[in-house]
């Protein structure tokens, strides 16, 4: 069931190139821009998204399976990210989307990324992960949605059915999503639009993911690991590796036709030395953090995870840290 | 391309995100009332976001001219 993997990564880099879904990007404009434009598309997703994965397996169809919370990894190894991501010019999805638009440095960034991430996660530097993976905390949920000995969620915190927990948590999201100014911008896919397509791709992608044997939903460290895998050792294409090629493939498929494509270089090289460093931070950052802004902040928040929420608000601190000493100061 | 009396040409073409932004807002700080800035980019996002972020700040945004494959330049009138 390998290549349902490629097909749901296909969807996702469209969805990903015309919505111009870039999680660097939804950090960093509300610092810098003071434009809410992709953070709303965000918020609006997850909060569709927390239901579905919810309504779904009460229905029985998928298990849910937060990760784990892990204080050190996901404080540090997750600003470690937030930091690389704005040296890398985008987070995970965005240097991923950007390969397939044909963004040089996004190829370079890709590739330290995916070198990094396979180095901590069972390569030369696994020591990190090993010493890291200890402060793991596991937990048995009361409600029956849940994997038993995953990570806790909001439903856990707070006693009540995640059901319940879900609805609260989505109509946080959507007062902020719907009350508040919205700042403009002429797109191909419309914020709501896209945002109803990923949170139902999200649930369709752990649907298959977890028939391939994979409980979990979208992701991109654990797909660039396992494409380094491949290339380097016997290893086979898992659904992970085969949904991040996918990506590449649908960005280039939704590029090509948007007449969109084209060999972007930078004019003065060290940018290529920037992108580099910034991978390799974020191949560092996302493997102790458990995950990258799709697996902890759109997958995982949705589960409401409190591994992914702590992960996510320091995913912003190093992306506002970074954005601030780059772009910031006048 | 003698359209607009364009006293400032900002070639960001291939800078990585948000590069072009951050260069566009740095380059109208520095201009004075009714001098014209070009931008001239090769990203789609660019193309989209900034003319919002211009027109936040309260500039004019002339004309987005479409110059070639999946490039355009922004014309910008100061405030």
């Amino acid at each position: 069931m390998v290549w349902t993997g490629l097909l749901v990564g296909i969807l996702f880099g469209i969805i990903l190139q015309r919505g111009r879904i870039c999680f660097n990007s939804a950090y960093r404009d509300v610092l810098l821009f003071k434009d809410n434009y992709l953070l709303k598309l965000y918020t609006f997703a997850v909060g569709l998204e927390a239901v579905l994965f919810v309504v779904f397996a009460k229905l029985g169809v998928i298990t849910l399976n937060p990760m784990p919370f892990n204080a050190i990894g996901n404080i540090i190894g997750a600003y470690i990210f937030g930091l690389g991501m704005v040296l890398a010019g985008g987070c995970a999805s965005g240097v991923t989307y950007r390969i397939g638009e044909g963004m040089t440095t996004s190829w370079l960034a890709g590739l330290s990324f995916g070198l990094t991430a396979a180095a901590v996660q069972g390569g030369v530097l696994s020591f990190l992960q090993r010493g890291i993976s200890k402060f793991n905390v596991m937990v048995n949920h009361a409600s029956e949605v849940y994997k038993q000995g995953s990570g806790a969620t909001l439903a856990d915190v707070f006693r009540i059915d995640p059901l319940l927990m879900a609805i609260i948590f989505a109509a946080a999201l959507w007062i902020y999503t719907f009350a508040t100014k919205t700042t403009k911008r002429e797109t191909k896919m419309d914020w709501r639009l896209a945002g109803i397509l990923l949170a139902a791709l999200g649930v369709f992608a752990w649907w298959t993911s977890s028939h391939a044997g994979r409980i979990y939903g979208l992701g991109i460290t654990g797909g660039w690991v396992n494409i380094m895998n491949v290339l380097t050792t016997k290893a086979k294409v898992n659904w992970i590796g085969a949904e991040v090629l996918g990506i590449i493939i649908g960005a280039a498929i939704s590029a090509v036709a948007g007449k969109e494509f084209k060999l972007r270089m930078p004019k003065n090289p060290i940018t290529y030395v920037q992108v580099l460093v910034g991978g390799a931070m974020m191949g560092l950052g996302a493997s102790l953090a458990g995950g990258c802004n799709i697996g902890h902040s759109l997958t995982g928040v949705s589960l409401m995870a409190i591994s992914s929420i702590v992960s996510t608000i320091f995913f912003i601190l190093g992306n506002w840290t970074m954005a601030w000493i780059l772009f910031g100061r006048k | 391309m003698a359209k607009y009396e364009v006293t400032k040409l900002l070639d960001v073409r291939g800078e990585v995100c948000p590069v072009p932004d951050v260069e566009t807002k740095r380059a109208l700080k520095d201009m004075k009332s009714g001098e014209i800035l070009c931008v001239w980019i090769d990203y789609p996002m660019s193309k989209e976001r900034i003319p919002e972020t211009v027109k936040s700040l309260g500039h004019e945004v002339l004309e987005i001219e479409e110059v070639g494959p999946s490039e355009w330049k922004i014309y910008i009138k100061v405030k």
